[in-house]
């Protein structure tokens, strides 16, 4: 009977064969590599072209912008990564939030002695609009979120704390935790004012708790004492938050 | 009367010493130059610890807050070493004000002495801070103390020379 494939003739044929399958599936995997390099690269250039097409809008419109930067975010791609690359020199957008930056640097600094070096975040954009003047691109929260976490970069110590629209931007070094933040809070809401008895009602903290919180925002320089209140109590001014108009 | 208080006038805790050395500072210094600003524009030369306390500079009604007498003494002793304040008796009942030193007031009379030609001539004392050709200057109604210690610099620097009680003459 005549059985197949054992000689040395068979071994070689059959190493012929898998190296015939080897190099054809390399040959594929290559076709399919071109193919969606050659995808990706249609995209970023479309995405170019849409860029380019939508340059004015990019520069102008903080909305528009900001979905901008998600969609590029989602596929990988930072405009905001090098000032010398394509798409700072085409937009202008590295450049906008270098430019953001300094001046958010700028007014946090000179409102720094006043503040104690903490500012809600809508008094910086209001801010910053003014400095800008009245020619310059419109700048969002978005805008301003976005330049922040550029400076973060250098630790400076550029952090935002709390959420929604009552955030706050902190300017100095040191560390908030959450007990501080929530205090924050408060006193941004009640116009820079608040007791020991206000944070006791709103977050049914020990005393000890809110002694502690309420002595490291002093020491921080982001609080004022008042002892001479019509119910006795020491009330914490913070002004930052502090507005003459409201609390007269 | 048109002055314009600063922002902190209208924060409560301005008016509590703050415990926080950097926070205290800031307030400090704050109500530094309030006072001399104060005193400058209602061009006063003077103040007297009882009477300042009641007044508006040192007790806002309208936040119902007002500064101790030891605080004020506090922000008092610091004008004084800046060289702002001279204290009249030990007791420290009551102060001179000087919201420009007298080196200073030296200089702005003799600048005004040079623009009016009054180089070479002798004036009386009460001419230059009282009489019509300085009435829109910062001296006007200056105090009569103050207005003889600048013109005894004057003197030193050989701008000036007093002549009696009430008469100088400018070079």
């Amino acid at each position: 009977m005549r059985r197949r494939g054992v000689g040395a003739s068979a071994i070689t044929k059959k190493k012929l064969e898998t190296s015939r399958y080897k190099e054809h599936g390399n040959e594929l995997a290559m076709i399919q590599l071109d193919q969606l390099s050659k995808q990706l690269e249609t995209f970023h250039s479309h995405l170019e072209k849409f860029a380019a097409n939508h340059k004015q809008e990019i520069r102008k419109d903080p909305q528009f912008r900001r979905q901008f930067q998600q969609m590029c975010a989602t596929i990988g791609v930072d405009p905001l990564a090098s000032g010398k690359g394509f798409w700072s020199e085409m937009l202008g957008v590295g450049d906008f939030y270098y430019e953001l930056g300094v001046q958010l640097v700028e007014v946090c600094i000179t409102t720094r002695p006043q503040n104690g070096g903490i500012m809600p975040i809508k008094e910086l954009h209001q801010k910053l609009l003014k400095t800008r003047g009245k020619y310059a691109q419109d700048i969002s929260l978005d805008d301003i979120k976005t330049a922040l976490s550029k400076l973060k970069l250098l630790g400076t110590g550029f952090t935002l704390l709390g959420t929604g629209s009552k955030q706050i931007v902190k300017s100095v070094p040191g560390e908030l935790n959450m007990d501080h933040s929530a205090v924050l809070e408060v006193a941004q809401k009640y116009n820079g004012k608040v007791s020991n008895s206000d944070i006791e009602a709103m977050y049914n903290w020990q005393t000890e708790r809110i002694q502690h919180v309420m002595e490291h925002l002093v020491r921080e320089g982001m609080a004022w004492i008042d002892t001479q209140t019509p119910n006795k109590e020491t009330w914490f001014w913070f002004p930052a938050f502090f507005n003459v108009k409201n609390n007269n | 009367s048109g002055f314009n208080w600063p922002w902190q006038y209208d924060f409560p805790p301005f008016f509590t010493m703050q415990k926080n050395a950097d926070t205290k500072f800031k307030q400090t210094e704050a109500w530094c130059s309030l006072i001399l600003d104060y005193h400058n524009h209602f061009n006063l030369f003077r103040l007297r610890i009882a009477d300042a306390l009641a007044s508006p500079l040192f007790h806002n009604k309208a936040i119902d807050r007002r500064m101790s007498k030891q605080a004020v003494l506090e922000i008092l002793d610091i004008l004084n070493k800046k060289g702002n304040v001279e204290w009249e008796d030990k007791e420290k009942t009551s102060c001179r004000v000087f919201w420009k030193t007298t080196a200073q007031w030296a200089d702005i009379i003799f600048k005004w002495v040079n623009e009016i030609g009054l180089n070479n001539t002798v004036c009386t004392l009460h001419e230059i801070t009282n009489g019509p050709n300085s009435t829109n200057q910062e001296f006007h109604n200056l105090d009569a103390q103050i207005l003889v210690d600048a013109l005894k610099i004057l003197q030193t620097t050989g701008k000036a020379e007093l002549i009696g009680e009430d008469g100088v003459k400018f070079f």
